[in-house]
């Protein structure tokens, strides 16, 4: 499922070691596959957000293609590509694996590839300052309000613990109720009581009213909790320079190999040679392709990146106008650490994934891919 | 020897007889150890009463209000003063049955509202920020107390359960929403933040991130109440309080009949099992 829905790709960390009160940056692109499984529902209602092991890390700013994106986003484009950034800040110190992650409504979250962050410093000296627009400075958005909330439960509880302490110092359960047997109500509740009940309610509503209305003089300009949905066009749409079409496809399943036989047309204008098949975070790389090593940023994590690569029944370029059929291979445990076989329990058996292709220059070229996957369960390579 | 009013006045230390001299225990006929006894009886069911009442209260707003009560940035001015009271008015109206019907005692709602705001305090501490570090500020919980009082007083003045529904259960519902304004208001000031317009308490859940609630997660108001220009709280909070009315009385008289005591008569059958009465002959 995770292979045909959200392809991230140029994920990059600007720090992995960060101190409290540090800022960083997580930036990178994503793909909605045009292939979208129907058990997952369509990126119709998107927030883009960060995956962190609780409030580790602070949220400074978030954009999806250059817009902010502190609300939820309507209706992204299958097939499409966009970009995020998101402007972090180190909170509680240690070790903190953090992920981009595109949360989709009806979906759930779906998460791109992870980094540990290693955060140092006091957690304690941690502050977020933040000014209003009514000009008020807060030293700290942490405990910002909290004495004025408190204060007012305190007071409730104040109020409410007089109250049962005016019954409670009487004699309670058995006596009451073997009076109330004796249909001797007018002892347990008397004029008196109902006189200072009625005396609290006057300091209830007096609390009530009077603590809205001053809190109102205090906070004219406050506003509601802001809601609705932004709107944002994706990337301009890349030529489609390459053109892949799967022919077969098999999974290997005790030789942890995925098999494809492609065919793929260069529709550009100059050769292009394959460099790397992504998909669910993980990268099976062309080692002998020095712009597709090159393409794998310092930060990305090791452990996605499988190490025997990416085996090509054909390794020279395919020249503009060709359309050649190439054999490719692309095997490691990595299949099974990430879970990524449930294809041989789906009810549709499918993949999905992005070819990215080289020029010469490095140009590189993303191509789609995708389609039925037939397991074989007792070859052995 | 002790006498009844000696005991009383232990009892009751600062409190006048009747005017006929008659007080609760010399009327309910205890002798003086077993009115030291009922004493001792008063504080175990409190001791054990109050811990009761506490986490089911809890456990009952997490799993109907949740989030509302949770979050800060779910406290809208739509969806949470609705939900909330509605939800909260069950136990204190089921708990001021059983307290009024069977002792007279005009505290079962202050009790439930009390017991559940400091269960939430010691939640917030403990869940919120020991166990996960998310600041208070994010964790703010709603109170009840107010209405919970009103709902007492109300009872107290009117000594009916239909008219209490009909006035305090109102009362709760729409007090929820002033009651709780004047804590919460410093959280509605508004920030620019990205070249848009929040709320400090949409700021904090942006900032301290719970990674499995994106933001369309949140059930607040999306403007569909905009007929009523700015004042869409009061008309959740009269309309949480006409719910309320039948809440009320709804959990009054499940209340009233879980606090009863019942004595099913044993049949021919059980009472030969138990040996009470021999077999009949076959």
């Amino acid at each position: 499922m995770r292979t045909r829905t959200v392809q991230f790709y140029d994920v990059h960390f600007s720090k992995t070691d960060v101190k409290v009160n540090e800022r960083f940056e997580l930036t990178g692109k994503f793909r909605l596959m045009e292939d979208w499984p129907d058990a997952v529902t369509p990126p119709d209602i998107v927030f883009v957000s960060s995956v962190s092991p609780g409030p580790t890390i602070a949220r400074v700013e978030t954009y999806l293609n250059g817009e902010p994106a502190r609300q939820s986003f309507a209706k992204l484009e299958l097939g499409r590509d966009y970009d995020f950034r998101m402007v972090l800040e180190g909170r509680t110190s240690g070790s903190s694996h953090i992920h981009p992650s595109i949360s989709i409504k009806g979906s759930g979250p779906l998460v791109g590839p992870g980094q540990w962050i290693n955060i140092s410093g006091d957690a304690h000296s941690f502050a977020f300052p933040i000014k209003t627009m009514t000009g008020l400075q807060i030293d700290d958005l942490q405990t910002f309000g909290l004495t004025n909330a408190i204060g007012w439960h305190v007071a409730w509880l104040a109020v409410a613990a007089a109250w049962l302490l005016f019954w409670l110092v009487r004699p309670l359960f058995l006596p009451r109720w073997l009076v109330l047997q004796k249909g001797r109500e007018d002892l347990l509740v008397s004029l008196r009581d109902t006189g200072v009940g009625i005396i609290v309610a006057a300091i209830v509503l007096v609390m009530v009213f009077g603590g809205y209305v001053r809190a109102n003089q205090e906070y004219p300009y406050n506003v509601p909790l802001q809601s609705g949905l932004n709107k944002v066009a994706p990337r301009p749409a890349s030529p489609a320079d390459a053109e892949v079409k799967v022919i077969s496809a098999t999974y290997d399943v005790p030789g942890r190999s995925m098999r494809l036989a492609t065919r793929i047309t260069n529709k550009g204008s100059e050769p292009l040679s394959i460099g790397e098949l992504t998909t669910a975070n993980i990268r099976f790389l062309n080692q002998g392709l020095p712009a597709a090593i090159a393409n794998v940023d310092p930060t990305y994590p090791r452990d996605l990146v499988a190490r025997t690569g990416l085996e090509l029944s054909s390794d020279t370029p395919i020249n503009p106008g060709e359309t050649r059929e190439v054999l490719v291979e692309a095997t490691d445990a990595v299949w099974e650490l990430e879970r990524l076989v449930s294809f041989l329990t789906d009810v549709d058996s499918k993949f999905g994934g992005l070819l990215l292709l080289y020029t010469p220059n490095g140009k590189r070229v993303i191509a789609e891919m995708g389609g039925p996957i037939v397991p074989v369960f007792t070859e052995l390579k | 020897m002790t006498s009844i009013t000696d005991i009383d006045a232990v009892a009751i230390p600062k409190r006048k007889a009747g005017p006929k001299g008659e007080t609760v225990i010399s009327v309910s006929g205890l002798t003086p150890g077993a009115a030291r006894y009922s004493r001792m009886f008063d504080f175990l069911v409190v001791a054990a009463v109050v811990p009761l009442f506490a986490g089911a209260f809890h456990l009952h707003v997490m799993l109907t209000v949740g989030d509302w009560d949770m979050y800060v940035d779910w406290k809208d001015r739509q969806y949470w003063p609705l939900v909330t009271p509605i939800s909260m008015i069950m136990f204190p109206a089921a708990l001021q049955a059983i307290f009024w019907v069977n002792f007279r005692l005009p505290i079962g709602a202050t009790v439930g509202a009390t017991v559940l705001l400091i269960t939430t305090w010691l939640g917030r501490y403990a869940n919120w920020w020991i166990w996960t570090g998310f600041p208070f500020t994010e964790g703010v919980p709603s109170q009840v107390i107010a209405g919970a009082l009103l709902m007492d007083m109300a009872l107290i003045v009117l000594r009916n359960s239909l008219f209490t529904s009909i006035f305090a259960g109102f009362a709760f519902g729409f007090v929820f929403w002033p009651s709780n304004y004047s804590a919460l208001a410093p959280f509605y000031l508004p920030v620019e933040h990205q070249g848009m317009v929040a709320s400090l308490a949409d700021m904090i859940g942006y900032t301290f991130p719970r990674s499995n609630m994106p933001e369309y997660l949140r059930i607040i108001e999306r403007g569909t109440l905009r007929t009523f220009g700015s004042s869409v709280s009061w008309v959740s909070a009269a309309f949480a309080g006409f719910i309320c009315i039948f809440m009320h009385q709804l959990w009054w008289q499940l209340g009233r009949f879980a606090s009863q005591t019942t004595f099913l008569k044993n049949g021919d059958v059980v009472k030969s099992f138990m040996g009470m009465k021999s077999r009949p002959a076959s």
